[in-house]
């Protein structure tokens, strides 16, 4: 909640300030991404305008840039403009949808995949060299391809060749350039997977828990999906951990985890399930009812409470294995906390104010088709294209840019736009999404008192505030963040 | 079927139930401002629950109305910025 500064007659009309209960305290956040946590009583009396101007307190506040008439505008501002340093930047993840095809059925999957066998699934490499060059002119120094499916790896020679020719234009060029793939393994051998060593291309892969869960969730006829996730993840972390003096770095391979109703009684079979595979972090991430996942939401999904109820669980596990020394943690969190404690943006272009659309990500569709991002392909795979921005065959880089999709999705996620978004306290390192907001509410603006993301990133901000005012819990969230 | 009444433009503004009568696709709405009321016609199924929903759907457009007033020139400069910056332009 915010309190008004403009016009305002009481005597808190100096304060700058949004506001939240966090159990007995309360917290107060600005928009230079500064929060400090009272006690209710500090609360009243700095409201009241009675606080002295000799307290901890009061010094803290100023600061921070809480006191209208105390401000450094200096730092204040190079803070923000670092907390929102994608606004500088132009898109920098580029995902390349080289093919729809996939021999997995996951119950899940969110992204409109089809059967192995189907034709005219595949991106061809003339498409993918387009794309290549279109992502090669985007304003960004920093440039991330990353291979998604399907399965990328059933269309392993356009991969291969989008590689080759993606680090050449590195060489002849200013930008630094960083690959990665997306991949459920199936398809991995040792000539694919050294291939993908040198080339310094990072592996990511999924894995929804143990065994039973996993191939519940991730139907593979041709074999044992769990087994040969494990395999590759145990193959790649190898060549991770014995690397020396090779003339490439060889990145950690990670994983991702997709929570389904299946899931909300295993948290902690997950968690240990990670912990056992080498993984020092697990992204606990919610589904999106969009594609596949919203027609069965019934029998996977779950409410922004179950999720939550699961989400805490998770994290009071995960600090439990960190007070016994194990090193895990959970990405999600960490993600909130770079922002949070470091002002930093940690490139999680789902939180961003404007969100990532276009902006900060485009998607390559097989088809030649440009999204503003995969979640807006996915939605186009539905058969409404309401978020496509272009077309590789006739669209030049600025065109996607000034689309009037593009635009749109800058201006409805704007949190400065969004009623109750403006005055919520976790404004400065939140942010919407306008295809969820599409998919579930008709509307890229969204509205925010009724809106499932909305109630569930709330849920994970509160935890993690609430988390933070405990002394050790703090003291281990804190760490993840000082590596 | 249709369902006719009045309110005060003082609540809801002519802007406001232009734009929710955009958003809501299952009835026909006709406006007129009239000095401080507008009358309005709700032509569809159901039509008096048509007239509640334009009524939520107002108070929420007024919303963001009033928002924009207060917020536009930030909210601009900011995505203005970020549009920009992808284009390679100076703002």
């Amino acid at each position: 909640m915010a309190i008004k500064t403009k016009g305002n007659k009481s005597k808190i009309k100096q304060y700058n300030f949004s506001w939240r209960k966090i159990k007995d305290k309360v917290l107060l956040t600005n928009e230079f991404g500064h929060y400090i946590i009272l006690k209710n009583e500090e609360f009243k009396s700095f409201i009241d305008g009675k606080l002295s101007n000799k307290s901890k307190t009061w010094e803290e506040l100023q600061v921070r840039g809480f006191l209208n008439n105390y401000m450094d505008f200096g730092d204040l501002c190079q803070r923000w403009q670092k907390k929102n340093s994608f606004i500088y930047a132009g898109p920098g993840l580029h995902i390349f949808v080289v093919t729809l095809r996939c021999n997995h059925k996951c119950v899940y999957c969110q992204s409109g995949a089809v059967g192995k066998e189907k034709n005219n699934m595949d991106m061809s490499w003339d498409m993918a060299k387009k794309s290549v060059n279109m992502a090669f002119s985007s304003t960004n120094k920093n440039i991330t391809i990353e291979f998604q499916g399907g399965e990328p790896l059933l269309n392993w020679d356009v991969v291969k060749k989008t590689i080759e020719y993606a680090r050449n234009k590195e060489k002849s060029g200013d930008k630094k350039l960083f690959l990665a793939i997306v991949t459920n393994f199936s398809k991995m051998d040792k000539e694919k997977a050294d291939y993908l060593l040198k080339n310094e291309v990072s592996i990511c892969t999924s894995l929804d828990g143990p065994e039973k869960l996993h191939n519940k969730n991730r139907i593979f006829h041709e074999g044992n999906s769990y087994k040969i996730t494990k395999k590759w993840i145990k193959y790649f972390k190898d060549k991770h951990d014995a690397q020396k003096n090779e003339k490439y770095r060889i990145f950690k391979p990670s994983a991702l985890l997709t929570v389904s109703r299946s899931s909300l009684n295993s948290f902690k079979e997950i968690i240990d399930e990670y912990v056992d595979s080498g993984f020092e972090s697990l992204f606990i991430r919610a589904l999106s009812p969009i594609g596949y996942a919203r027609a069965a939401w019934k029998t996977i999904g779950y409410n922004s409470a179950e999720f939550l109820d699961f989400y805490r669980k998770s994290l009071d596990y995960i600090i439990s294995l960190n007070k016994k020394g194990v090193k895990i943690k959970e990405k999600g969190a960490e993600l909130l906390l770079r922002k949070i404690l470091k002002a930093e943006d940690p490139g999680f272009l789902d939180l961003r104010c404007p969100c990532g659309a276009t902006i900060g990500q485009v998607a390559y569709n097989y088809n030649g088709e440009l999204y503003t991002c995969d979640e807006g392909r996915m939605v186009g795979w539905e058969g409404d294209r309401f978020f496509k921005i272009g077309d590789i065959e006739k669209s030049e880089y600025k065109d996607i840019i000034n689309s009037s999709i593009s635009k749109g999705c800058a201006i409805s996620s704007n949190l400065d736009n969004q009623p109750m978004c403006n005055r919520c306290a976790y404004k400065p390192w939140c942010g919407v999404c306008p295809v969820i907001n599409y998919e579930l509410q008709k509307t890229p603006w969204g509205n925010m008192i009724s809106n499932y993301r909305c109630e569930l990133y709330m849920g994970i901000f509160d935890y993690i505030f609430e988390l933070l005012t405990k002394e050790k819990e703090s003291e281990i969230l804190k760490s993840w963040v000082e590596e | 079927m249709e369902f006719k009444s009045k309110v005060s433009s003082k609540v809801y503004s002519l802007e406001a139930l232009k734009l929710a009568s955009y958003i809501l696709e299952n009835w026909n709405y006709s406006l007129k401002e009239k000095g401080p009321i507008v009358e309005i016609s709700v032509k569809g199924n159901n039509p008096d629950i048509g007239y509640k929903e334009l009524l939520n759907e107002a108070l929420n457009q007024q919303c963001r109305i009033d928002l924009f007033k207060t917020n536009s020139k930030i909210a601009n400069l900011i995505t203005t910025k970020a549009l920009l910056s992808a284009l390679g332009e100076e703002s």
